[in-house]
């Protein structure tokens, strides 16, 4: 999360695969944030095809991001839609901007500059899955980024390559020597040649060539902690996987990763969905809809609401 | 940021310096669970040498904190560790613990995972390990002591048929705070290896 003195708190969910839930957790947690009383902007920047629209069971949107970087539209706020749902308005377009490989980054700095100054208590980012560096910014712009996974390999796979890219990338910008930076780009080639295979050996070539910079990295690692959200649980013992993701992620990165909640398999979540109807409005009584709520809950208390409850 | 190797006892089974014995059970059942070849929250993220070795500082770091006197020496040996990482540590439980304030779908879970199931003679040594006698389980789950020895012994012959057993069984694991299903699925395998014989 990220906070500035207008109490703004920047959420970016990513990571991961394509269909672990991003989307519908993004729509959800913000629809029950925006009924907690809070004011609520959702952001689509999924490169996977962003159609958090669709979710919110609205048109395909007018106005985009894309107008507000073509300066068709002179402020972001103009770009902003309404859903439909009192307190929460939706920016799409994002997507376009991650995608461009020749995206300048001034342009990308003014985005998250733009991004940072709309008048909202809560914006969540749907990045969707994929590890772009662009989409790494994006994710790291937020100290306390959500990931996203459902309880199988592929999935937990898909979910620590992102961790450990969006981790580098954090250790990267915070070193400040030259050689430190390239060790670790080095590093995020498996195969690399100096033998770099976990973050500890990372740490390891770093002191031997800058002392200094190791200790940023120490002080980087035990600064980050992403937060983790599994989706589509069947059973206690999936439950527990989050837990055990915790742990494995303290032993291999040395980081402290929070289990923000989980969300249990539940079939109403698919028939909202056929029904371009958010679960939490469709049918709040559902069990999958009560998991968000809770960690729309979670959320919320971490941070005093501006406004009250 | 510490290898494996410079981990404290405390710091790989993830407690803090001052947890209790049943504290230290439930969170060597978590890492086991964790550290094990099929759990799926290691795929991809360490290799086979490395999981050795976790699995072994996990077995090592059981074997001395279940142990008065080991863990004591460790103390000794290890202070200047130990204090730094206690504040450190402490810092972390409070988090932890308004983790738990806050959800409520985690209070009533209990860490304990897996596929690792108890039995009579497991239920013994965990609750000899964690120093309570039989009066003290008879007098909470007011069973009678000798049906609490047939269950540790795990006397097939003497005891009751599984319907009627499963209350005892019930009774028993949760005073020791241990998932009473893993006892009961346990048992199952026993009546199961015995039909067999």
């Amino acid at each position: 999360m990220t906070r500035d003195h207008h109490q703004r708190v920047i959420w970016t969910i990513g990571g991961g695969k394509g269909g672990s839930g991003k989307s519908f957790i993004t729509t959800n947690i913000g629809i029950c944030l925006s009924k907690l009383g809070a004011r609520v902007i959702l952001i689509d920047a999924d490169l996977g095809g962003a159609n958090l629209h669709t979710f919110l069971g609205i048109l395909p949107p007018g106005p985009t991001l894309s107008d507000f970087i073509k300066k068709r539209v002179s402020h972001l706020k103009e770009a902003l839609i309404h859903t439909g749902v009192p307190n929460l308005q939706l920016l799409t377009g994002a997507q376009d901007l991650l995608n461009a490989a020749d995206a300048k980054s001034a342009q990308k700095r003014k985005l998250l500059r733009s991004i940072k100054s709309l008048e909202s208590d809560y914006i969540l980012v749907d990045l969707g899955g994929g590890n772009a560096l662009s989409v790494l910014d994006f994710f790291l712009m937020s100290d306390g980024g959500i990931l996203v996974a459902t309880p199988e390999p592929t999935s937990i796979e898909n979910t620590y390559r992102f961790l450990k890219s969006a981790f580098y990338r954090r250790l990267r910008q915070a070193v400040s020597s030259f050689s430190a930076k390239s060790l670790i780009d080095e590093a995020m080639d498996r195969k690399n040649e100096a033998g770099i295979r976990t973050p500890y050996e990372l740490l390891r070539e770093v002191r031997r060539i800058n002392e200094e910079d190791g200790r940023k990295m120490v002080e980087e690692a035990a600064t980050f902690h992403p937060n983790l959200i599994l989706n589509q649980v069947r059973s206690k013992k999936d439950i527990e996987i989050g837990f055990s993701i915790r742990s494995a992620c303290q032993k291999y990165f040395g980081i402290q990763l929070h289990y923000l909640g989980y969300i249990v398999y539940d079939q109403d979540v698919g028939n909202s969905i056929r029904k371009r109807r958010p679960l939490v409005l469709e049918n709040y009584r559902s069990k999958a809809a009560q998991c968000v709520s809770e960690i729309a809950s979670r959320l919320a208390d971490s941070h005093r609401m501006p406004h009250g409850i | 940021m510490k290898r494996i190797e410079e981990q404290t006892h405390y710091e790989i089974l993830e407690v803090s310096p001052d947890a209790d014995l049943k504290e230290i059970q439930r969170a060597y059942d978590h890492a086991k669970e964790t550290f094990h070849a099929d759990s799926p929250a290691i795929y991809s993220l360490f290799s086979e040498e490395e999981m050795r070795k976790i699995q072994a500082a996990i077995e090592e770091a059981y074997r001395v904190l279940m142990d008065e006197a080991l863990r004591k020496s460790y103390h000794q040996s290890h202070s200047h560790l130990i204090e730094r990482s206690s504040s450190e540590k402490q810092t972390e439980k409070s988090v932890k613990s308004s983790e738990i304030k806050s959800s409520l779908s985690f209070t009533d879970l209990s860490i304990e995972v897996g596929e690792m199931t108890y039995r009579g003679r497991s239920l013994k040594q965990i609750r000899e390990k964690l120093g309570i006698d039989l009066k003290a389980i008879s007098a909470k789950t007011k069973i009678n002591i000798k049906t609490l020895e047939l269950i540790e012994e795990e006397d097939l012959e003497h005891l009751p048929a599984m319907v009627y057993l499963k209350g005892f069984l019930k009774a028993y694991a949760r005073a020791l705070n241990l998932d009473a299903q893993k006892l009961i699925e346990g048992y199952f395998e026993l009546f199961k290896e015995k039909g067999k014989k």
